[in-house]
């Protein structure tokens, strides 16, 4: 299990998680942020559970997640999340 | 001729009571029951709210917590974790529908957190918005506030420091393991302020009650009316109650 936190321009960024052959297996995000509305955190944790840790398919299922969902995080981009979660994941 | 919206008078409750509260005017006047209402309370005991994506653990002491009396309790609002202190901090509660407020995110924190930098002045003191969601005087935090947007309403809460005990509250929030060193304090003090520092004085909550509603009022031009909790509001935050009040809710993240 990894953990790191990573300041974002508005908010800390808490991030748990647990890898299988670099695969995100569970993973938990925490913080001070803001996301409307705000079960759209559940959706993020489950669309990146099976995603590779890389920053090319961290970033595209984070996308995805927007797209799909149309969140808003305001001062927070999807690279912020990317770095928060491969800081945990130790690489 | 302005429209006119409800100003409650101030409450004093637990912090189960008050966010139920908050969930039950969001609620009705999402529905069309409640009429758009502005709202100020005190916590009694003195407590910590945490946001709703923060984990309870690592964010507060809760040996600490016990400790000292002070419950513990997630709002449905995100933002970071505040120390509701009974003798120094007045908590404005703010609920209209969306249409209402602009759609952008920033833009309406603007016009809410606008009211309070006019009741600000009001009380003497210059202070200014600084996007998301604080407002500062002197460059310093004074006030900080969280908003969420359910059903088709918009619902905004947010702290006004008059004089927290400061030690404690870093006492209870797990900020860092030297975070009760007087070096520490020291730093926090260069970050968070509060009116009676800047004013040299301790306002009462009714004068800071005043003067942030007649801000409110400024800033959305409306008129703020006196009125009370309807019987259908208190019953809905009745029930709502249990949920804030709840280890499951409390320990979600």
């Amino acid at each position: 299990m990894g953990y790191a936190e990573f300041k974002a321009p508005k908010g800390v960024i808490k991030v748990e998680v647990e890898l299988s052959n670099d695969i995100i297996s569970d993973i938990s995000i925490s913080g001070d942020f803001f996301m409307y509305p705000e079960e759209a955190i559940e959706q993020l944790e489950r669309v990146l559970v099976g995603t590779k840790a890389n920053r090319e398919n961290l970033l595209a299922a984070v996308r995805a997640f927007y797209s799909s969902t149309r969140a808003r995080t305001p001062m927070i981009e999807p690279e912020h999340w990317v770095e928060a979660i491969l800081r945990a994941a130790g690489g | 001729m302005a429209k006119e919206w409800r100003l409650l008078p101030l409450r004093v409750d637990d912090a189960f009571t008050s966010m139920a509260i908050d969930e039950a005017l969001l609620r009705l006047n999402a529905g069309g029951k409640s009429l758009n209402t502005v709202r100020f309370w005190r916590w009694l005991p003195s407590t910590v709210s945490i946001g709703c994506f923060q984990s309870v653990e690592r964010e507060v002491d809760l040996e600490v917590a016990k400790r000292y009396g002070v419950d513990v309790v997630r709002r449905i609002t995100g933002g970071g974790a505040v120390f509701h202190d009974h003798d120094g901090e007045l908590t404005y509660g703010f609920v209209c529908r969306q249409d209402d407020m602009p759609d952008d995110i920033i833009e309406s924190y603007r016009l809410i957190c606008g009211g309070l930098v006019g009741g600000f002045e009001r009380l003497g003191l210059r202070a200014e918005f600084k996007p998301v969601n604080d407002i500062q005087a002197n460059g310093k935090k004074i006030s900080g506030s969280a908003q969420t947007r359910r059903w088709g309403s918009v619902l905004q809460h947010g702290t006004i420091l008059i004089n927290p005990d400061v030690r404690r509250m870093f006492e209870l929030l797990k900020v860092s393991p030297e975070k009760i060193s007087d070096k520490f304090i020291a730093s926090a003090y260069e970050r968070v302020t509060t009116i009676e520092r800047e004013l040299g004085r301790k306002p009462s909550f009714e004068e800071v009650r005043k003067a942030m509603s007649e801000g409110f009022a400024d800033a959305l031009g409306v008129r703020l009316v006196e009125g009370e909790l309807t019987k259908e509001e208190l019953e809905l935050a009745a029930k709502l109650k249990p949920k804030y009040a709840s280890d499951e809710w409390l320990r979600k993240r």
